[in-house]
């Protein structure tokens, strides 16, 4: 089928390897007949996905690390889907609240707002467990 | 690999003009919040955030800016943002940010807000 454009990435827990995964989102998009339109805002809630796993699935930031975070990129001319898969503790981002941002400010919380962000932006945001991979979280953004 | 640069400039009345270019991520996020918390350290608090440079920020950067805020406002400071590219802007008003931070077009303007 022409416009469709599909990327996997592997990548090592480490926040050095976000600017290979907004890449890889840039490329996918490019390659496809999705719209440019949205790509800023897509780049960011899977680097925003991404960097919720380093900090809370796996807490690990030795820079030796094995553990690694795999990503399923597809879009097309009606949407554009990720999904991410890790295999650390089991993280429901639909078990955060959307925080209130002038209580946030007001108390100093420097962290919390990526996964609101990824709700702002995508249409659907879903955490799953697969067997034998773990955590899967699929987020989809439909062309408007 | 994407980096941060920090440049840190002494104003007068002082204030100090921090001008960053790159990428403000969950990688380098730590850089400034280090920079920032150095300049507290030396009693500036009145810091004008120049992201005319900046090409892309995530939430754990525009949370440095979050964690900053009441720190200088309570020592008498502010933390003024000001030359947003399209995209950075985006983030801001994302998070809602565009209602708590002074958000001005450049520098000459940022410094009239103290």
């Amino acid at each position: 089928m022409t416009g469709t454009s599909h990327k996997e990435l592997i990548i090592p827990n480490l926040t050095k390897h976000l600017s290979s995964v907004r890449d890889a989102v840039t490329a996918v998009v490019q390659e496809s007949e999705f719209p440019n339109t949205d790509m800023h805002r897509i780049i960011l809630a899977v680097d925003e996905a991404v960097a919720n796993i380093m900090e809370h699935a796996y807490e690990n930031r030795d820079p030796e690390s094995k553990l690694t975070i795999n990503l399923m990129l597809d879009a097309d001319s009606t949407k554009f889907e990720v999904r991410i898969q890790d295999s650390g503790k089991e993280f429901d981002p639909s078990d955060i609240q959307t925080p209130d941002i002038e209580t946030h400010v007001a108390a100093g919380k420097r962290s919390g707002l990526g996964i609101f962000l990824m709700r702002q932006i995508m249409d659907e945001v879903k955490y799953t467990f697969v067997s034998g991979v773990k955590n899967e979280l699929k987020m989809i953004k439909y062309v408007r | 690999m994407p980096e941060l640069d920090i440049k840190n400039v002494d104003l007068d009345d002082g204030i100090t003009q921090v001008s960053l270019s790159g990428f403000l991520d969950a990688h380098t996020f730590e850089q400034l919040d280090e920079s920032i918390g150095d300049l507290f350290n030396e009693g500036k608090f009145k810091l004008i955030i120049d992201l005319a440079g900046l090409e892309y920020i995530s939430s754990a950067g525009a949370g440095v800016f979050i964690g900053s805020l009441a720190e200088a406002q309570e020592n008498g400071g502010n933390i003024v943002i000001t030359s947003t590219t399209p995209n950075v802007f985006e983030v801001f008003d994302l998070l809602g940010l565009t209602q708590i931070f002074s958000m001005v077009d450049d520098v000459e303007s940022a410094k009239k807000v103290f």
